[in-house]
């Protein structure tokens, strides 16, 4: 019996020694150390074995299988290290396989920013038609028919009665039209002007309308949320100036200006020296709106606001041409 | 509107208070100044120079050599100005300068060979006037050094407003002044009237009878005899010249003072013009014309509020005057005009008309009704300084209904309702009163007002708050660092359409937001599209009827900017009509679409993969990838159509039971000629609304399969003409309950399999959710399909 260990611990160490890839080595495991391998015959022959002999010989074939195993896996790392380094002759420097997302419109994704900022201030997001009556668009917005201050928004009319709406702002109506207080709601959508088209303007632009309507609504809210907004959207470090302006459906109403962050307020082109760049406009609710809603104006309160998208989106990311946004060049989509 | 400082200073003491205080205050409270023009600063480089000696410049015809005296020293200029001659006074502008019409900044030069040290100025080059034929030349008095600021009296400081449309009372130089007066508790000044009496009474100089008295309801005038017409004095000039007005006669220039004075438009007649001495005010006949003072034959309608005389009209109202009864040189008497017109006559005027002047920017706004006499009043007073005129006693002043103060309550609690902070009583109290509201009676819970007539724009409550807001200033309202948010439901409405976004840009796709206005050709093609009235020309008259109408035009830039491998999506709105009139909503229908486009290579050759085109197949993966995601996955089914229709050459369509959701295909080459496109392209446009209907239900769990899955595969040589989609479902239909899938995943034509034939193979799925299948049961299922296949579509089975 320890003649056979012998000759087989031999005649495996040479079998072994011969071995030059995976797949013999696997046939060479077959051989030897499967389960119905010649190992683990001598081992079925172990119970021939007098008793006296067994423990040597036991113990000779644990040792014949345990080297056994350990040249084995020897030779087998041997192999992947081996098989590591062939697979250096491959040139892993070349492209990968194509694999290319697309790329949402960057006033798309400027409004998502918005849009998520104001769903953390607890906003709902309304959408609303474009092609609205003037009823909506004007009328509903105390917007006298004959008022100059319809002279404020050039106007595309598809009829008397109907146009592309110029502001975000008919859909406050519809809103109040639908729903009873509290409601707190941003209206994000594309707005149309009958404006020449050049660098700086376009008949076609997006705005996003924000209304809030409760029963201790107040200007110092309004600052207070559209404060906490721009500080969100345009950095901590932010000044900003609240002014007394005009809009027929807001009283007060006020205009939103922030530091101009290209020159840090020293004045530049852009902000026109000013050191200011007006973002957006606002005011409390008119109480003739909220007529037209069926509001009650000595219950409720509430402000509205609106602002541009393309503007905030130029001056962020430093385009000149607002056309460039309608132009839709794949390089300029795929940019950002 | 621009507003001069050195004016504003006769109507306010502003000593003191500082430019930029001014500029600050004006701005944050509501008058925004856009710009600042400060003469002195503009002007800082300017000095009178006196010139000692011209020569003509040896290499140039038109150029003189001169020798400048600017009090301190001899400097030599070179000037191209044809009336340059020595021993003449001139606007020197030295090394430094800044040339106010170009912004030009002047350094030391050659020209022509010859050094020149500064520039002699024309008018237009100071900005003063559109006069360039030569430099401007001084009053040969003037000492050589002294700054043009002060030698020309240009130390005015201008300010440049933006006024809102409801501050029709700050359109005067009086009117900003009051705002003023208000920020820093000053008192305002308003010019005294004296006129030296007469021999002559008004009643018998001219009378006047208003026919339309709604349009009209005020309308006063003075009457000033003897006139002399000349130039206006130099004071009067530089006030005019300062905000940008052109001085014409010292009658004109009087009435153009007092508007920007007083904020209320004049209007002087030639007295002996007017038949009968008679003014009428009323509505002109419909299709009747007129010609305005500018020369230019008007047609008028019936809306249109006339002045006429005995026999003719002699002014459009509120607007223009007319050529007929114009103040000319060898005018003597004249009427003048002093007039509260009602603002939305005016303003639909000047639409019909499309003329637009600085009386009837203010009528519409709301000029103030009780200002015509002091207006009236005070540009006789000044017509007769200036024109050793004599002013008639009296006035005739036609004003049958008076318009009054209105009277305002507001209560104090209202103002912390509304703005979030308590302002004191007394100060509320000095805002309202500093504006010019009379306090009829108050008290620490509540007060009245009368609104002064200049402020047609204040009728409630809250624009009195809104007032005292705004004098108080909008910075001391508090900015609030908490809010109250109620726990309902939040809603997001733009959700859906955000979803379909990820899942496009997730396929490869670029987002487009083209402009939804297109050429009638464009917008036709899709459906009956809604005309616009005033379009920005033919190329964007109509509303799109389909994404598709507006996306071509983009593929087609792109491909002429050599992008032509493009894969577009795009979300938005089409328009169509329902009916030919549109009168309410029902009659037109704005839908929202989705639109998927491919064109060009979908891959570029690699160096693992050969180039390959886009194709149908490209498209259909995308749709069925974008619209399962959105929608229960075994709800849709698609139907294909080979004959094409106007838009496609082939195409299929996506539906959910008998809802159509979307249909795509290859663009028809007729079509995308149309666009200038010569490759071709593939889209699919669908219905977003009512792919949403679709997408109310949550989808649930599938338990996952614990048994294995068995494959089979076997393919068939068939007719060519038969779908893949056929047999597939052939299949399906046929094989027991444990076949679960069936997917043809190879198509091969060649001559050896016969003409007309083809051969696809097909992978079979077999699994039960239950068990493990046996090899017998799924061989049994599959030879037998085997069998049908083949005698249903006379197929073969190809060599395993």
């Amino acid at each position: 019996m320890l003649t056979k260990i012998q000759t087989l611990t031999t005649e495996f160490l040479q079998a072994l020694e011969k071995i030059t890839d995976q797949k013999k080595l696997e046939e060479l495991r077959l051989v030897y150390l499967s389960r119905n391998g010649s190992i683990a015959s001598l081992f079925e022959e172990l119970k021939n074995v007098s008793k006296d002999e067994k423990p040597l010989i036991g113990k000779e074939l644990n040792q014949l299988r345990k080297l056994a195993e350990e040249k084995f896996n020897e030779k087998k790392s041997a192999f992947e290290e081996s098989f590591t380094k062939n697979s250096q002759q491959i040139d892993l420097s070349l492209p990968g396989r194509k694999a290319e997302l697309g790329h949402k419109h960057l006033l798309v994704q400027t409004l998502d920013e918005i849009k998520s900022i104001f769903k953390g201030l607890g906003f709902s997001i309304f959408e609303g038609p474009e092609l609205e009556s003037d009823y909506y668009n004007f009328e509903a917005l105390n917007f006298p028919a004959d008022h100059p201050a319809r002279d404020m928004q050039d106007t595309f009319f598809v009829n008397k009665n109907f146009l592309l709406r110029t502001h975000t702002s008919p859909v406050q109506v519809r809103l109040m039209e639908k729903f009873q207080p509290p409601l707190r709601a941003i209206m994000p959508g594309k707005v149309y002007r009958n404006e020449a088209i050049s660098s700086r303007s376009h008949c076609m632009f997006h705005q996003v309308e924000g209304l809030c309507v409760d029963t201790d609504i107040t200007f110092a809210e309004l600052k207070g949320t559209l404060v906490a907004f721009a500080k969100q959207f345009y950095g901590k470090e932010l000044n900003y100036r609240f002014r007394p302006s005009f809009f027929p459906f807001t009283e007060p109403s006020a205009e939103m200006d922030i530091t101009c962050f290209l020159c840090k307020g020293k004045g530049c082109r852009v902000c026109k020296h000013s050191g200011w760049l007006e973002i957006l406009g606002c005011g409390m609710v008119d109480p003739n709106v909220f007529e037209y809603a069926k509001y009650d104006n000595e219950k409720y309160t509430g402000y509205a606001f609106g602002m541009g998208i393309e503007r905030t989106a130029m001056l962020k990311y430093g385009i000149t041409d607002i056309r460039t946004f309608f132009e839709n060049d794949v390089r300029f989509l795929k940019q950002f | 509107m621009k507003i001069s400082l050195n004016w504003l200073k006769e109507y306010i003491d502003l000593s003191g208070i500082s430019v930029d205080e001014i500029v600050s205050k004006l701005t944050m409270s509501g008058l925004e100044v856009e710009s600042v023009e400060d003469q002195n600063e503009m002007f800082k480089n300017f000095i009178v120079g006196f010139v000692e000696e011209k020569e003509k410049h040896p290499n140039a015809d038109k150029l003189s050599l001169c020798v400048i005296n600017n009090g301190t020293e001899k400097l030599k200029v070179v000037c191209g100005a044809p009336n340059v001659a020595a021993g003449q006074k001139v606007v020197f502008a030295q090394i430094g300068a800044v040339v106010p019409n170009s912004g030009m900044k002047i350094s030391k030069a050659k020209i022509r060979g010859a050094e020149s040290n500064g520039m002699l100025c024309s008018e237009s080059e100071l900005g003063l006037s559109e006069d360039h034929s030569g430099i401007l030349v001084l009053d040969a008095s003037l000492k050589e050094g002294t700054s043009v600021s002060e030698a020309l009296h240009l130390d005015d400081v201008l300010f440049e407003l933006g006024i809102t449309p409801n501050r029709a009372d700050a359109l005067s130089h009086i009117g900003v002044a009051r705002d003023l007066a208000a920020l820093f508790q000053r008192k305002l000044k308003l010019p005294a009237i004296s006129i030296p009496q007469s021999t002559k009474e008004i009643d018998q100089s001219a009378s006047i009878e208003i026919a339309d008295s709604k349009n009209c309801p005020r309308y006063s005038a003075k009457v000033i005899l003897h006139v002399d017409i000349k130039e206006s004095p130099d004071w009067l000039k530089r006030r005019l010249k300062a905000i940008g007005l052109r001085p014409i006669n010292n009658i004109v220039d009087v009435t153009n003072y007092v508007l920007h004075e007083i904020g209320q438009p004049l209007h002087a007649f030639d007295l002996d013009k007017l038949a009968d001495k008679k003014i009428i005010v009323k509505t002109a006949e419909a299709e009747s014309h007129f010609t305005t003072l500018d020369g230019k034959e008007r047609k008028l309608n019936e809306h249109v509020l006339l002045i006429c005389d005995g026999e003719k009209p002699v002014a459009v109202a509120g607007v223009m005057g007319g050529e007929n009864s114009e103040v000319t040189s060898l005018t003597k008497n004249i009427l003048l005009e002093s007039a509260f017109f009602h603002p939305s006559s005016i303003r639909k005027t000047s639409k019909f008309l499309g003329l637009t002047t600085d009386a009837s920017y203010r009528f519409e706004r709301g000029t103030d009704p009780s200002a015509t006499i002091y207006a009236a009043e005070r540009a006789a007073q000044l017509i007769a300084e200036l024109g050793n005129g004599e002013v008639v006693n009296g006035a005739i002043d036609i004003y049958p209904n008076k318009i009054v103060a209105k009277e305002i309550t507001l209560r104090l609690y209202q103002v912390e309702r509304v703005l979030g902070y308590s302002i004191p009583y007394e100060n509320i109290k000095n805002i309202l009163s500093s504006l010019g509201f009379a306090l009829k009676n108050a008290n620490e819970k509540s007060i009245t007002v009368l609104s002064p007539t200049f402020r047609p724009d204040i009728e409630r409550e809250i624009d009195l708050i809104e007032e005292i807001a705004r004098i108080n200033g909008y910075d001391l309202i508090p900015t609030i660092s908490k809010i109250a948010i109620p726990i309902s439901e939040k809603i997001d409405e733009s959700a859906f359409v955000d979803e379909l976004r990820t899942l496009a840009t997730g396929l490869g796709f670029n987002e487009i937001l083209s402009i939804p206005m297109v050429t009638e050709k464009a917008a036709g093609l899709f459906g009956n599209p809604i005309g616009l009235l005033n379009p920005q020309g033919s190329e964007m008259g109509y509303l799109r009827t389909s994404l598709l109408g507006s996306a071509l035009p983009v593929v087609e830039k792109n491909i002429n900017a050599g992008e032509k491998n493009l894969k577009f999506f795009e979300i938005g709105k089409v328009f169509a009509k329902v009916n030919d009139e549109i009168v309410s909503f029902s009659d037109f229908v704005e839908e929202e679409r989705f639109l998927l486009l491919l064109t060009g290579k979908i891959s570029e050759k690699e160096w693992y993969a050969d180039a390959r085109e886009c194709d149908f197949y490209d498209l259909k993966a995308s749709v069925n990838e974008c619209f399962q995601k959105k929608t229960l996955d075994n709800l849709l089914n698609d139907s294909y159509y080979h004959n094409g229709n106007k838009i496609f050459d082939y195409f299929f369509t996506t539906s959910s039971k008998k809802t159509v959701l979307g249909s795509g295909g290859k663009v028809r080459k007729d079509v995308l000629k149309q666009f200038g496109i010569s490759q071709d392209v593939f889209c699919f446009e669908g219905s977003v609304e009512r792919l949403k209907s679709l997408t109310q239900k949550e989808k649930t769990f599938n338990e996952l399969l614990r048994f294995p899955k068995v494959m089979k595969d076997f393919a068939f040589v068939l007719a060519k003409d038969i779908s893949a989609e056929n047999v597939t479902a052939f299949i399906k239909k046929k094989g027991s309950g444990i076949l679960k899938d069936v997917h043809p995943f190879d198509v091969f034509e060649h001559a050896s399999l016969g003409a007309e034939k083809k051969s696809i193979a097909f992978s079979l799925t077999y699994f039960d959710t239950e068990r493990t299948l046996t090899d017998e049961e799924v061989d049994k299922d599959f030879q037998s399909l085997i069998e049908i296949v083949q005698k249903e579509f006379n197929a073969v089975l190809r060599g395993k």
